[in-house]
């Protein structure tokens, strides 16, 4: 068998792993989620925007970009494309699991997407290892919750279009729930300054679902 | 661009259960106390524990019908073996053998997450609902549960019959059937494991095994099943080539 393994990494204390600042208990993320269909407008107005395949790409990433081959894309092998592209899919669908120092994020499409840990008591660790989702820290702001993630390898891509990223990759993501928790408020933002020439960002509304995560097999694309 | 990603469905939400478990009672209290990543016991951290069929190949095979030990004679152990190539080889080998995941309980539900999520995937345990009527199979089956005091049982139908029974390549059919026993043990520091093993079809008569999982002070790492990409696909395609192709004939 071939497996890889990263071992965990020292874990330390930052301004990241403080508590929230508010006395109201954080709201109860605990669901399945989906993103809304695109084109939807939710009442309000409230829609996606942005998307991975607009990021603005340094000079050296567009031409980095032009010699990938579209084959190579993980997606078409059933390994992890990373947070930046998977949360800004359509189909994407996750199940959130909140636990008392971690919220757990579960991607039905489970090759793809893997399993994210939001760690809510600490902050990344000093030397972090470079993984495919990365080190994920979060800490809640009212009824936002703000989670911070660094530590990715360079080995997924930003978008379909095979734009390459750096292992400085950061990503600030802000979920909050809107309309009684009916939906998601998902605003991604990533910097990379190796590879985008500006943060850039998109959100996404996810759909709390009545049902429950299947089980899939991930089939590669031919 | 061919687009296949095979999601094998339970279908739920206007089936009716079928009474495979005991009705649902409410969520203990306690549970959240559970939460945490658990490894499989051995060694020394198995003293005064006791483990049932600790050679559990050998108690399967003893327990095979003989077609099915056939069928395991004739099963290639490299070739056949889905786990060996990254994609999902099921929730018998795992657990007994290996087990190492992230016990995650919720109101409703209690999920394993196997550190092998490639492999063995992730299980969701309802703890309020009973087997919908008409399952598909898949890998993990349906799993119900239900506490009896500081025990959850856990009751799982609704297997493919792809994943073997163990690494010895122990078949088994879509009537296995898995009912688990998991409390808390040794002050808390370990989840214990009574599972019954019943397939009319393949088994002469049901087997059991007891096995004892150690929490760790620690977090479950990251685990990519395969992180050469081109080996992974180049595997992958094989293994799935055969399937593909009755695909293709069906069509």
């Amino acid at each position: 068998m071939l497996r890889a393994a990263l071992p965990l990494v020292l874990i330390l204390p930052s301004a990241m792993a403080q508590s929230t600042r508010t006395s109201a208990p954080p709201p109860d993320l605990t669901g399945v989620y989906q993103p809304i269909a695109s084109g939807t407008i939710l009442p309000g107005g409230l829609k996606h925007s942005g998307s991975p395949e607009q990021v603005p790409l340094t000079p050296a990433a567009l031409e980095q970009m032009k010699t990938v081959n579209l084959k190579d894309d993980p997606g078409k092998v059933c390994a992890p494309i990373g947070p930046f592209r998977m949360m800004a899919r359509e189909s994407t669908k996750i199940e959130l699991l909140p636990e008392s120092s971690m919220i757990v994020m579960l991607f039905e499409d489970l090759s793809r997407g893997l399993m994210r840990t939001i760690y809510m008591k600490r902050g990344h660790p000093e030397k972090p290892e470079l993984k495919w989702m990365g080190d994920s820290i979060g800490r809640w702001e009212g009824d936002t919750l703000l989670i911070d993630t660094t530590g990715l390898n360079d080995r997924t891509w930003l978008n379909d279009a095979g734009a390459q990223h750096s292992d400085a990759l950061h990503l600030i993501e802000r979920i909050r729930p809107v309309f009684g928790g009916k939906y998601l408020e998902y605003r991604m933002m990533a910097e990379d300054p190796k590879a985008l020439t500006r943060p850039y960002t998109y959100t996404r509304y996810y759909e709390k679902l009545k049902t429950e995560i299947m089980q899939d097999t991930c089939v590669d694309e031919e | 661009m061919g687009k296949l990603c095979a999601i094998l469905v339970i279908v739920i939400s206007t089936c009716r259960a079928v009474a495979a478990a005991e009705p649902a009672t409410a969520v203990q209290p306690a549970q959240s106390d559970w939460t945490g990543y658990y490894a499989l016991a051995r060694g020394k951290d198995l003293a005064g524990l006791k483990v049932v069929s600790p050679d559990l190949d050998k108690v399967i095979i003893a327990h095979l019908q003989p077609w099915a030990k056939a069928k395991m004679e004739a099963t290639d152990g490299v070739a056949d073996d889905t786990g060996g190539v990254c994609l999902p080889d099921g929730i018998f080998r795992n657990p007994p053998f290996a087990g190492r995941f992230e016990w995650l309980p919720a109101t409703d539900r209690v999920v394993m997450v196997f550190w092998e999520l490639n492999t063995a995937g992730v299980r969701r345990i309802y703890l309020n609902r009973q087997h919908p009527r008409n399952l598909l199979p898949t890998w993990n089956g349906d799993s119900v549960g239900h506490w009896e005091g500081d025990t959850l049982v856990v009751d799982t139908i609704g297997f493919n019959d792809k994943s073997w029974l163990m690494s010895g390549m122990e078949p088994h059919t879509e009537e296995a059937h898995l009912i688990e026993r998991y409390r808390r043990v040794s002050n808390g520091s370990m989840i214990e494991v009574q599972a019954v093993v019943e397939d009319r079809h393949a088994l002469t008569s049901a087997y059991t095994y007891t096995r004892y999982y150690k929490k760790i002070d620690g977090e479950m790492p990251e685990n990519v099943c395969n992180d050469d990409l081109k080996i992974w696909k180049d595997w992958r395609n094989a293994a799935l080539k055969p399937q593909l192709d009755r695909a293709r004939e069906v069509k």
